[in-house]
């Protein structure tokens, strides 16, 4: 049994203490069990001490003491999650790094700042400002995600459809690897000789090592910017507009589109003035030089109107704010319709976009559900929300049944499992259906080249069978961990 | 200290969190610790566990909510408007209830007896001066001595005077009086029968002697005058008296409490016009928590206050400064924590001057060295040389 004695004579435990001060190693059973989840479906994830370190050294001298006792680490930044990447399975030693926040070093010229892996996203940007710079990948949870768990899902963000998601902007990282030794992936200057492990790392999901320091590739600002808001009186008009916008040789910065239900708790919370009449707003933002701003912007009006579409230009600062900001909260709106929901991440070519939203309401309808959708629509990255309560008896089922349906009907149409919130737990048993088995035997092995003992975040990311090796520490989720 | 109980939280509200963690970053403990259990989303959590899960209320749990500052700066934050400050005051009512030996019980009950307060307070100015109080890790202000009576000058608005800022903070009530009179109307004081808001009682979760000074105050303060308050703590509660009440008459008076920057800031044609020595002055407005979180009433100030000096905003989004009633007292580490990040921002706003329209938040920036004052002390202040120039002028 690896239950964490509660007792001080816990040998991993007396081994943490002498390396961080007591009140940065928690034990007690209320502060393991609140880091049994995030912010996915997954409840119920179970700690072993909870470790705050605020130095590298002080991360590989954690690591050490979990490999000398056998015990699997977990890496977690401000928990925001949507795939329970960071829920923790069979108490393992969880390293938060909310307290390595520090932004260590910006150089301007280059465009390349250092930060520590538990800064908050936003906070980077507003530190860049009076350098004219900021991070271009701005997940939604931007306000409250930590760049380090940005580097393990990959994330992206509504502006990612023009710069890319974070892999681009991530030029290298240190990581302590679970052997405790501590090294460089990629180079600042962006030119490293080799195998790009850079590369390799980023999306790995805490399952290579724990970031300890990243150099991330700072974006200018952009001298203007323009955002539109598109309404529609059906998701149809609205999908062929974002194609007609992108046939049309328009990139713009960001294309987000947001359906009806959504609209609504949306506008109920920031009170942008999103149209409630509409079946699909869709918004357009596009930045660069003044004039080519306005012609693009005129242009994506034009586009939108010739396919019956009303349109708001943002006024000033403060609306295009309230716009992003409805946009960014959706999420955590739901609340305020059902207590939970089941937040999906697949990806379709855009021109299937219609159909398959079209086939996720089916979807939805016939298991009894509802659903919103709010995602990326320039790249095709939807996020269908299923909502419930799950103090129904039953529901769990349909939820599980419905997404999985979801996912199948976005394959089907040669889409992807995920676009950026990552595979964690909740798409782990779905990997199958995408990758064959020499692709996720590939995919073990190379995770097994820098974790041979797949002692980092494991449970995570690979199904069970996918490895060759008997080395599987983990067998199915635990019960109680499925919501 | 374990044992099952319920922590009486409407069922509903509970549930009406998704976890999505946007309030994270709006919540001050958790910006200085980084701990999920620090956390509005770690202490749903956690009340979840013990209300609905039957966990044990243990050292953690008590740790993990008394260390909220209660400035509920989590709700404007969350897009399902999960009434986080309500499922708060019901633990903490729970939580009063197992405790032992809590000072408060009893402390707080001088609150609504104003003799003694202000005969404890000199006590305290004493001690003061011989240097018996360590006044600084206590939160506590200079005590005055002596202070001067106000007077009531008319009855078209009621003045709400309150406990420990009567008895410690006269002066600022007496320069909001002066302010209100040169809008032109009369102002009658609430007096020593609405003694106390019961804001500090409620906190502590001492819910009945809060209910006992709510019906003391709605009793004193009759009739159908507004009712303004110059401290944003105790006008949150008795804006909120319609709920903590149950009463409809308890819903008229709340609907009749304004701060009193929203009732200066609606009648711009009564208030003296601006002269040009507040131009110099800049002033940085720190927004009081319970102003802008609670009553979502902070923009008045800053109107108010601009037409008199230069304005400048802090740049933390509204952030905590960790006073929080009786917060710095009871957790003086984490308070200072708090107040360093504050103390940032306003270094960083170049203000000479800091407004509070708060006395908590007042006390607990001046405690830091840093100079503060109630936005209409400030108003005051240069009306008065106004009206000192212009009787230069008449000579």
């Amino acid at each position: 049994m690896k239950l964490l004695k509660a007792s001080r004579k816990d040998p991993l435990l007396r081994d943490l203490r002498r390396v961080l001060p007591p009140d940065r190693v928690r034990v007690a059973p209320l502060e393991r069990s609140i880091m049994g989840r995030d912010a996915s479906i997954f409840e119920g994830g179970q700690a072993g001490p909870v470790c705050f370190p605020i130095s590298t050294e002080e991360v590989q001298d954690c690591v050490d003491a979990a490999r000398r006792h056998g015990r699997a680490v977990v890496p977690r930044g401000a928990g925001t999650g949507l795939a329970g990447g960071a829920v923790p399975l069979e108490e393992p030693v969880v390293v938060v790094t909310t307290k390595m926040n520090r932004l260590l070093s910006v150089d301007a010229d280059q465009a390349v700042a250092w930060v520590q892996p538990g800064m908050i996203n936003l906070d980077l940007s507003r530190a860049l400002a009076p350098y004219g710079l900021h991070f271009a990948p701005d997940p939604s949870s931007q306000q409250v995600c930590s760049l380090g768990g940005n580097v393990g899902t990959n994330a992206g963000g509504p502006h990612c459809l023009a710069l890319g998601v974070t892999s681009a902007h991530v030029l290298a990282v240190e990581v302590v690897l679970m052997s405790g030794e501590a090294v460089v992936l990629g180079d600042p200057d962006g030119w490293g000789p080799g195998l790009d492990l850079r590369g390799a790392y980023v999306g790995s999901e805490g399952m290579l090592g724990i970031t300890t320091a990243i150099a991330v590739r700072l974006t200018p600002n952009p001298p203007a910017v323009q955002t539109l808001l598109l309404a529609f009186d059906s998701v149809d008009e609205a999908a062929q507009t974002v194609s007609a916008v992108i046939a049309d040789g328009i990139v713009p910065a960001a294309i987000e589109m947001m359906d009806k239900n959504i609209i609504w708790a949306v506008e109920n919370f920031v009170g942008a003035g999103f149209p409630l009449d509409a079946a699909a707003v869709v918004i357009v933002e596009v930045d660069g030089l003044p004039g080519g701003v306005a012609a693009e912007a005129d242009r994506v009006a034009e586009l939108a109107l010739e396919r019956g579409g009303r349109v708001r230009r943002a006024a000033d600062d403060h609306e295009r704010a309230l716009i992003w900001k409805g946009r960014k909260s959706a999420f955590g709106a739901i609340a305020q319709i059902k207590p939970n929901y089941y937040l999906h991440d697949t990806v379709v070519p855009r021109t299937r976009l219609a159909e398959v939203m079209n086939q996720v309401y089916e979807i939805v309808e016939e298991h009894d559900l509802q659903v919103m959708n709010v995602f990326h629509a320039g790249d095709g990255n939807l996020h269908p929300l299923l909502l419930y309560d799950r103090r129904e008896p039953g529901v769990m089922e349909r939820v599980h049944a419905a997404g999985s349906a979801i996912i199948e009907a976005s394959l089907a149409v040669g889409g992807v499992l995920s676009g950026e919130h990552g595979i964690g737990i909740e798409k782990r048993d779905f990997m199958p259906l995408m990758f064959s088995d020499a692709d996720l035997d590939a995919q073990a092995r190379l995770r097994r080249a820098f974790d041979p003992d797949e002692m980092a975040n494991p449970g995570k990311v690979l199904p069970t069978g996918a490895s060759c090796a008997d080395v599987n520490t983990l067998g199915k989720v635990p019960e109680g961990v499925w919501g | 200290m374990t044992a099952k109980m319920s922590l009486g939280i409407d069922a509903e509200e509970l549930a009406s969190c998704v976890a999505c963690g946007l309030c994270l970053p709006h919540c001050p403990t958790f910006r200085v610790t980084g701990e999920e259990w620090a956390s509005p989303r770690g202490r749903i959590n956690a009340m979840r566990q013990v209300q609905d899960q039957g966990a044990a209320i243990d050292q953690a749990f008590f740790s993990s909510m008394d260390s909220c500052v209660q400035c509920r700066g989590c709700e404007p934050a969350c897009p399902s408007g999960v009434p986080f400050g309500s499922m708060m005051e019901a633990t903490q009512a729970a939580l009063a209830r197992k405790r032992r030996g809590d000072w408060r019980r009893w402390g707080f009950r001088v609150l609504g007896r104003r003799r003694l307060l202000n005969l404890l307070s000199r006590v305290l100015a004493v001690a003061q001066r011989l240097r018996l109080v360590p006044s600084k890790r206590l939160g506590l202000p200079r005590i005055p001595f002596r202070q001067d009576r106000l007077r009531a000058s008319g009855n078209d608005v009621w003045m709400f005077t309150g406990c420990v800022m009567d008895a410690w903070q006269r002066s600022t009530h007496a320069a909001v009086k002066r302010v209100v009179e040169s809008a032109g109307v009369g102002v009658a004081l609430s007096g020593p029968g609405a003694a106390c808001c019961g804001a500090l009682s409620l906190h502590a979760g001492l819910e009945s002697h809060a209910h006992a000074l709510a019906a003391r105050t709605m009793e004193a303060l009759a009739g159908s005058a507004p009712i303004l308050v110059d401290s944003a703590g105790c006008g949150a509660v008795l804006k909120d008296y319609g709920k903590l009440v149950g009463t409809p008459e308890a819903e008229v008076f709340s609907q009749r409490v304004m701060d009193v920057h929203e009732w200066l800031a609606t009648r711009p044609d009564l208030l003296p016009p601006a002269g040009e020595q507040g131009r110099d002055l800049t002033v940085a407005v720190h927004d009081p928590c319970h102003l802008r979180h609670v009553q979502r009433a902070h923009q008045p100030v800053a109107e108010v206050l601009a037409r008199y000096a230069t304005v400048v905003a802090l740049d933390d989004d509204g952030l905590c400064c960790g006073a929080g009633g009786a917060y710095a007292a009871m957790q003086p580490e984490l308070a200072a924590s708090i107040r360093e990040r504050k103390l940032e921002a306003i270094g960083r706003s170049g203000a000479e001057i800091v407004a509070s329209a708060n006395p908590g938040c007042t006390i607990h920036l001046a405690n830091a060295g840093v100079t503060v004052r109630h936005p209409l002390e400030i108003v005051d202040e240069i009306l008065d040389e106004k009206l000192d120039q212009a009787s230069d002028d008449d000579r």
